[in-house]
């Protein structure tokens, strides 16, 4: 390999790891792995092979918070000066959403592994999906360190109010408690997930300045 | 001089104002009445038109959602300072720690208790629009305000003392949790009267002080947090902590005294005018000219026969000996929704088998099921009928045979003349709950 492409290579990645620290990765992926764990704690605790309905819970907040983790990950200090730099920040956005939701959905579903039917792995990925998108949107449009907001009010209406709720237009707007991987519910959280990802990957999180 | 009393308009603003009507306060309002609402309009049919079940069912969504929320937005709320950098600014101000904090915490306190107050008055107009009887519990709705302003502030201090962007997120996906686990935990759990979860059931009633032990409980618990935490002399917290646990002792020792059936809940209104009387509980007395409405055909067909219960009752516990129970109205969402009975016909079926069902006995002799079915055929037949008939005349040569045998019983009893049959029903009920096929007239 030639010097100048190592040269260039290294400072590939100590961009990335200056990116990466700037928005505090390396302690969401810690809570991220935190929450994995105790997502697997609380489904077995649960009891859930009784019933695999014991594990909406689970199925609910686990890729919540994750969801929030990941939101609020997408906060930096350094707004102002990193809107300085000339670099297409597009992609750099792209892979810190993709790689963070990447590993939140593949940690989560450990924690329901087995009667895949009813709330299983497929209902904890697709909730992932669906809620990363619910904050990377809201991070776009309230900022990011509050991105949690709107997810977490609209997750948990829906889990008290639609619990039961099957078929019809439920599929749609209650997809995070539809116990299979529906068609409806699957094609409402990969349309969140798109959306919010590609609303936050187009704009980036809003500014937020000394008074917010 | 226009000029000047502008000027003057503006300096008499209390300092204050800015702190209700701006910043984080509207929103966090807004996200409790959304989230609110949306929690209560998706199962509407479940609890409109029952105030009992109304209260239930704002009481669950405020201290399963409201007070995580309220958590949460409390500790986002105490964190502003910090994100401001104006920490060091505010420590120079003429007042103290702890009128700076209530003036920061207090307008939230005041859009997240207004949030549910607007939540609340529109469940109860949904629920004025289609009632059914009893009244509105006003009581609940209060306590619960007093617990999302307890959680407000027992957030906010926490926020003020985390400094973590997760702070916020964690504290409600865990005051979430921490409540699910109290309310619902496993085994005899002592604990879960001290949730802002846990109620009776919709016949029953909270004694007269478990409101304002709740509200100490809670309220004790944050003012603890509070003082402690901004207090000039920060051992006064010490009083509103004995207070707090002096209510949860008083709570989980009373266990499941705290709640008896209400006094609307004993109570029945009766139509005496039919045959059985018709008596339907006070709390959903609106319902009655309905029930008799749809008990018209069974109840006008059964005048003038004897040896029947005296009325169908709608009482907690089980009838008395004379009197049959009217067919469940509740829980709200399956025979009445909004106000209105769904299945009339259905309805009237179940009150029918309530009078001649043999649902006691093991085994009911055929000729016996033949007479029954012939009955049930005359004074209210079931929706599902046809399809039953329609599946025996498609089976076996002897489910052909039993539908020939039951077809004729049916017209056997269909072709008496009125005093005929009124005099064989009477006979027919002095054994409508008897086992043995001996004294059962025959058809």
């Amino acid at each position: 390999m030639s010097a100048p492409t190592l040269r260039h290579d290294r400072a590939l990645a100590a961009g990335l790891l200056l990116y990466a620290r700037s928005r505090t990765v390396p302690r969401a992926l810690v809570v991220l792995l935190a929450t994995a764990g105790l997502a697997v704690w609380a489904a077995h605790s649960l009891n859930a092979h009784i019933d695999p309905d014991r594990r909406v819970p689970v199925v609910a907040l686990a890729p919540l918070f994750a969801a929030a983790v990941i939101g609020s990950s997408l906060h930096t200090a350094s707004d102002e000066l990193d809107r300085t730099a000339v670099r297409p920040w597009w992609r750099l956005r792209a892979l810190h959403l993709l790689a963070l939701t990447g590993l939140a959905a593949a940690l989560l579903p450990v924690a329901v592994l087995g009667h895949t039917s009813v709330f299983g792995p497929p209902a904890m990925i697709r909730n992932t999906l669906g809620g990363t998108g619910l904050t990377a949107a809201a991070a776009t449009l309230v900022g990011a360190r509050l991105s949690w907001l709107p997810a977490f009010g609209y997750v948990s209406a829906v889990y008290l109010g639609a619990a039961g709720a099957r078929g019809g237009a439920s599929g749609v707007w209650a997809w995070p408690v539809q116990p299979e991987g529906g068609t409806a519910s699957w094609a409402t959280a990969l349309v969140v997930f798109l959306g919010g990802g590609a609303l936050y990957v187009a704009r980036g999180a809003r500014a937020e300045g000394p008074r917010s | 001089m226009t000029l000047v009393a502008e000027r003057r308009r503006e300096r008499s603003r209390h300092p204050l104002r800015a702190e209700v009507v701006r910043g984080f306060g509207p929103w966090a309002g807004a996200a409790v009445l959304l989230m609110l609402t949306v929690a209560l309009a998706s199962n509407s049919q479940q609890w409109q038109g029952g105030w009992a079940e109304t209260r239930e069912r704002l009481h669950t969504a405020s201290g399963l959602l409201a007070v995580p929320l309220a958590l949460a937005a409390g500790c986002w709320h105490g964190g502003r300072e910090r994100r401001r950098r104006t920490e060091e600014l505010m420590t120079v101000s003429a007042r103290g720690p702890l009128a700076r904090l209530l003036a920061s915490a207090l307008p939230l306190v005041l859009w997240v208790v207004a949030g549910h107050a607007v939540a609340t008055v529109l469940a109860w107009l949904a629920t004025w629009y289609r009632a059914t009887g009893d009244s509105p519990y006003p009581v609940t709705p209060l306590t619960d305000a007093v617990v999302l302003a307890s959680a407000v502030l027992a957030g906010h201090v926490v926020g003020r003392v985390v400094a973590w962007r997760l702070g916020a997120p964690l504290l409600a996906v865990g005051g979430y949790v921490g409540i699910g686990v109290l309310t619902y935990g496993t085994g005899e759990n002592a604990l879960a009267h001290l949730s802002p979860v846990l109620d009776g059931t919709t016949a029953s009633v909270p004694v007269w002080w478990q409101p304002a032990a709740m509200a100490v409980w809670a309220g004790g618990l944050a003012a603890a947090a509070v003082l402690a935490f901004a207090a000039r002399r920060r051992a006064v917290a010490v009083l509103p902590l004995t207070a707090a646990i002096a209510a949860a002792t008083l709570l989980v020792q009373t266990g499941d005294g705290l709640w008896h059936t209400g006094p609307v809940a004993r109570r029945q209104v009766c139509d005496t005018s039919t045959t059985p009387q018709i008596c339907v509980n006070a709390r959903y007395e609106a319902l009655l000219p309905q029930v008799r409405k749809a008990l018209s055909g069974l109840t006008g067909r059964l005048e003038g026969v004897r040896n029947l219960p005296v009325r169908f009752e709608d009482r907690p516990g089980r009838p008395a000996r004379d009197e049959v129970e009217l067919p469940m109205l509740t829980p709200i969402g399956r025979s009445v929704v909004r106000g209105r009975l769904t299945d009339p016909r259905q309805y009237a079926w179940e009150a029918g088998m309530a009078l001649y069902g043999r649902a006691e006995c093991d085994r009911t002799d055929p000729r016996v099921q033949r007479i029954d079915d012939a009955v049930e055929n005359y004074l209210a037949p079931s929706a599902l009928e046809k399809d039953f008939d329609e599946m025996y005349a498609k089976g076996s040569e002897a489910d052909r045979a039993e539908l020939r045998e039951q077809l004729k019983a049916r017209a056997r009893l269909r072709g008496m003349g009125e005093q005929e049959r009124r005099a064989w029903l009477s006979e027919y009920f002095a054994t409508a709950d008897e086992c043995t096929p001996d004294g059962v007239p025959t058809l």
